[in-house]
């Protein structure tokens, strides 16, 4: 009995304090690894560059400073309970398409899109907050209307709430609409008990795709520049240039530092293409370290989602850990060339503003989630 | 609030699974490009990424048959810059205008010209690219190159030739022994950057060059050097338009010299020479350089004149329609059909035997045994002596014979064979088939090449010439060395005598084409020792001024040239 007794208040102890530690580390270790490869990725074009000043350490530095930054988030959002932002969901979502309504209007340019936007001496893109704003109002209305998704009609009605947002995003960011679009669906596959629904979204995905691409010239090249991207010229440049490094890693890369592609070779080296540079300096052995990382960040959240104490924490960090899967998985399908080509960060690693800064916070939040978690209640 | 329901957990786990599956076909995908598909790509990487800079290979050197030196190679280097990677412009600036010789404002506008690399000098010293080396400034190059170099200037060049920028053979044994000259280039690859800005700290891989073979030629550089000087008096005391001086072993083929007088300066070879120095810079400027180059001795036909009555006597003996005591009658001159062919001596040779016709080298004589020959046995046994043949020596551009068809020989063509005339063949031709006649009967290949020897492993390969045994019988060529031996003692040939020697030898003198201009080759055959020939000398001089025959002017430099090599010979 006295054993028993001192059993349960053990239990109740631990319950009080679990935190996903497990968790905790993967981001830090993937932080710490993506600043690495990116000073590694990004030095010698920017030592050589007077657009950085010559400074090789340009961007380790500002990736250093967002980091800060999105810790400083991640820490807090960590100890605010979460359930606190089912008040300001709707609000959050209102917000994010505001500022993605704006950035048309006053956005600033880079890389020939208008993706930016300047309030005083920040600057900031929307489309990275919408995808905490549709996490945290998804998460809030499938709670509400769990009960009602067996209909289709209600699965619907969900999705036409958070279009406005996607469409906003579409016209000047597409792949972000594409991964914000994944997301929605992903949160409403786990909500909804149904299946069916999800194989005509599918299908009809997959339509949308087909005559997206067809009715565009300049999407055709892209399709083209992947089939063949030798035979395509500009169009697959980057891609091939991604090849080339990836293939020239093999089996255990050339060593840290010693990329060849990466001195001006690869364009966006330490952006969207920074994958190829580790599979060429860390080779294979690297390269699957890095997905089976991320594969157990993945797996971390599954369970945090599957623990959560209620709906909503499971829906966020379902939320969350669509965001990541989507983007790592677009990101390196794009550059093996196993997809047409899209601009798509590699989370964590890639050089980022405010898609580092909410991707931390996010974390925040599965972090938050996670210390609602009852012990007991873990399988 | 609402709780996780069981389905909700189900299709995180689904969400999940799809997820790592794709997780795992990225994996797969990876494999296939950087295991299977890791040389493809790393070739492909490294061919964008390698910058290959060239390392020159010295040529092979061409040595004489003593081992002097013929034709060999200067290092020296091509000083450039590149611009971006110069880290200290007025240096570099100060330095190379000042080890150079050039003027600071050159070599400013060069150094400060943005190009990826921009040469400041070729052909600088290798002592100056050291010295320039040692400074160790960044963005210099100083690379190595070669030179080739003819120690000896005008020596031999119709023989050696020279070669072009790229040290490539142009003429002569450059040309044709081009490819066992020339050496295997080496590379340095370097790594570059995207915008072709080489990779200092990243190690070259570097292929060494290979040197060239060298290559041994039978040429003797003193009796090509004692010709040299022969042919050059004259040409200078006879006003002659060219001297050529041929020295071959006859049993053999070996070429001991060949002078075509005036040479050239293969170390500069794009200068015209004193005699056509009048069209440098005009159109005619290229004609005349290929006027300078060529090597008369191989490229250039003639007519032998009585030269060739050695040949009509062995054909004659072969086929033994004469006997050399036998008598004939010189009137001076004699009828062939309707036509009056006259002999040098006007008024006749008188009573001779045939030993004494060829010792007067008596045009009546040889008509007469040309004609109990018949053209087609005539012909026949130039095909047999090779004369319808190139010699086949190892020099590019050798001429062919210009022969009559053989139906249409009539008897004036017949007569005019006979003693060297209406036909036409090379210097190199007549010597080599005189020489084939009088080692016993052995057609051989005139040549330069001896041997190779192998740049890196030392080892040496010899040239082997197959000759062609049997166009005369040995006693036809015994009665030709006898003969000849008397034209000399006793006959036109007498100059080119030298007491304690037995030398054989033939005169001839023949007049150019059109006969109108008065022109003449002036030319002696001779060779010894008469009985057993080591030695063959073949001294043609084109167009002399004033005293014009053969046994006059040819036959004393002859002399002069066997009193000199054959003691150096026999030692």
């Amino acid at each position: 009995m006295a054993e028993k007794k001192r059993k349960g208040a053990e239990r109740k102890e631990k319950a009080i304090s679990y935190f996903d530690y497990n968790l905790l580390f993967l981001i830090i270790f993937l932080v710490c690894f993506g600043l690495v490869m990116l000073y590694s990725s990004s030095s010698y074009i920017a030592a050589n560059s007077a657009l950085f000043n010559y400074d090789g350490a340009y961007y380790l530095k500002k990736q250093l400073r967002n980091i800060i930054l999105g810790a400083a988030g991640m820490i807090v959002l960590t100890f605010i309970d979460y359930r606190v932002w089912k008040r300001f969901s709707l609000l959050a979502y209102m917000g994010s398409l505001a500022l993605c309504v704006a950035v048309i209007f006053v956005g600033s340019d880079s890389h020939g899109s208008t993706r930016w936007l300047d309030i005083g001496p920040i600057s900031f893109q929307p489309s990275e907050i919408a995808k905490i704003g549709i996490i945290l109002f998804l998460a809030m209305m499938l709670e509400k209307v769990a009960k009602q998704l067996k209909s289709g009609w209600n699965l619907l009605k969900v999705l036409f709430m958070v279009a406005p947002v996607i469409v906003v995003v579409a016209i000047s960011n597409l792949s972000t609409a594409v991964i914000l679009a994944g997301i929605a669906v992903c949160m409403l596959f786990v909500a909804s008990p149904k299946y069916s629904h999800f194989i005509v979204v599918g299908i009809a995905g997959v339509c949308f795709v087909a005559v997206f691409i067809v009715t565009a010239g300049y999407r055709m090249g892209r399709i083209e520049a992947w089939l063949d991207p030798e035979a395509a010229g500009d169009l697959g440049y980057q891609t091939l240039q991604g090849l080339y490094a990836i293939g020239s890693g093999g089996l255990f890369g050339k060593g840290l530092g010693e990329s060849l592609q990466k001195l001006g070779n690869v364009p966006e080296s330490q952006n969207d293409m920074i994958f190829t540079i580790i599979c060429e300096e860390l080779g294979l052995f690297g390269a699957i370290s890095v997905i089976l990382l991320f594969m157990l960040l993945i797996w971390r959240m599954m369970i945090i989602a599957n623990n959560a104490k209620d709906l909503y924490g499971s829906l966020i960090v379902v939320g969350v850990m669509s965001h990541i899967a989507i983007q790592v998985i677009l990101n390196i399908a794009v550059v093996t060339n196993s997809i047409p080509n899209t601009g798509v960060i590699l989370p964590f690693i890639s050089y980022g503003g405010t898609s580092f800064v909410f991707l931390l916070c996010e974390m925040g939040l599965v972090l938050s989630v996670s210390r609602g978690i009852r012990l007991e209640t873990i399988k | 609030m609402e709780r996780n329901k069981t389905y909700n957990r189900r299709k995180i786990c689904i969400f999940g699974g799809i997820a790592f599956l794709c997780g795992f076909f990225l994996v797969g995908r990876l494999i296939y490009l950087m295991l299977f598909q890791h040389d493809y790509y790393s070739k492909k990487a490294i061919d964008l990424q390698q910058r290959e800079r060239q390392i020159k290979a010295a040529r092979g050197e061409i040595v004489d048959r003593n081992g002097v030196v013929l034709a060999t190679n200067e290092a020296v280097c091509t000083i450039s810059v590149i611009h971006n990677q110069i880290t200290d412009e007025e240096k570099v600036i100060a330095v190379l205008s000042e080890e150079l010789g050039l003027s600071e404002e050159y070599v400013r506008k060069r150094v400060e010209k943005v190009t990826s690399i921009e040469k400041i000098k070729s052909n600088v010293s290798k002592e100056t690219g050291q010295k320039i080396l040692s400074y160790q400034l960044d963005g210099v190059k100083v690379d190595e190159d070669y030179r080739r170099v003819y120690p000896y200037n005008e020596l031999a060049s119709k023989v050696l030739g020279f070669t072009g920028s790229d040290n490539q053979g142009i003429i002569g044994l450059e040309s044709k022994y081009d490819s066992v000259l020339q050496g295997q280039d080496g590379t340095i690859l370097t790594f570059t950057d995207a915008r072709g800005r080489e990779m200092g700290d990243l190690e070259e891989s570097r292929i060494e060059p290979v040197e060239g073979d060298t290559l041994k030629i039978t040429i003797d550089y003193n009796i090509q050097a004692f010709c040299t000087q022969m042919a050059q008096k004259a040409y200078l005391q006879k006003e002659a338009d060219s001297v050529s001086i041929l020295v071959m072993n006859p049993q053999n083929g070996e070429m001991l010299a060949m002078v075509n007088y005036p040479e050239f300066n293969p170390n500069d070879p794009f200068t015209l020479i004193e005699q056509y120095s009048e069209y440098t810079g005009t159109e005619e400027e290229n004609n005349y350089l290929n006027e300078m180059w060529r090597n008369g001795c191989v490229s250039d036909t003639y007519e032998p004149g009585s030269i060739f009555k050695i040949i009509t006597t062995a054909a004659a003996l072969e086929e033994n329609v004469v006997s050399v005591n036998e008598s004939f009658y010189c009137p001076g001159y004699i009828l062939v059909e309707d036509r009056r062919i006259r002999c040098h001596k006007t008024v006749g040779h008188g009573s001779q035997t045939f030993e004494e016709g060829l010792e007067n080298s008596c045009n009546p004589v040889f008509i007469t045994v040309g004609s109990r020959l018949g053209a087609s046995t005539f012909y026949h046994y130039f095909e047999k002596f090779g004369l319808l043949d190139k010699t086949g020596i190892d020099l590019p551009g050798e001429a062919a014979t210009i022969m009559h068809k053989e139906e249409n020989i009539g008897p004036v063509e017949l007569a005019t064979i006979s003693f060297g005339q209406s036909f036409q063949v090379t210097p190199i031709q007549m010597a080599t088939t005189v020489s084939s006649l009088i080692n016993g009967g052995t057609r051989v290949v005139p040549h330069f090449a001896m041997s190779i020897t192998d740049s890196q492993t030392q080892t040496v390969q010899e040239y082997t010439y197959e000759g062609l045994e049997g166009i005369c019988s040995e006693e036809t060529s015994e009665m030709l060395q006898y003969l000849l031996e008397q034209v000399v003692s006793d006959g036109g040939g007498s100059k080119a005598y030298i007491e304690g020697y037995e030398i054989g030898g033939k005169t001839a003198t023949s007049q150019t084409l059109p006969r109108s201009q008065n022109k003449y080759i002036s030319s002696f055959l001779g060779f010894a020792p008469a009985s057993n020939p080591e030695v063959l000398v073949m001294v043609i001089i084109n167009n002399p001024q004033g005293i014009y025959y053969g046994g006059t002017i040819a036959a004393p430099i002859a002399r002069e040239i066997f009193e000199n090599i054959l003691p150096y010979l026999d030692k």
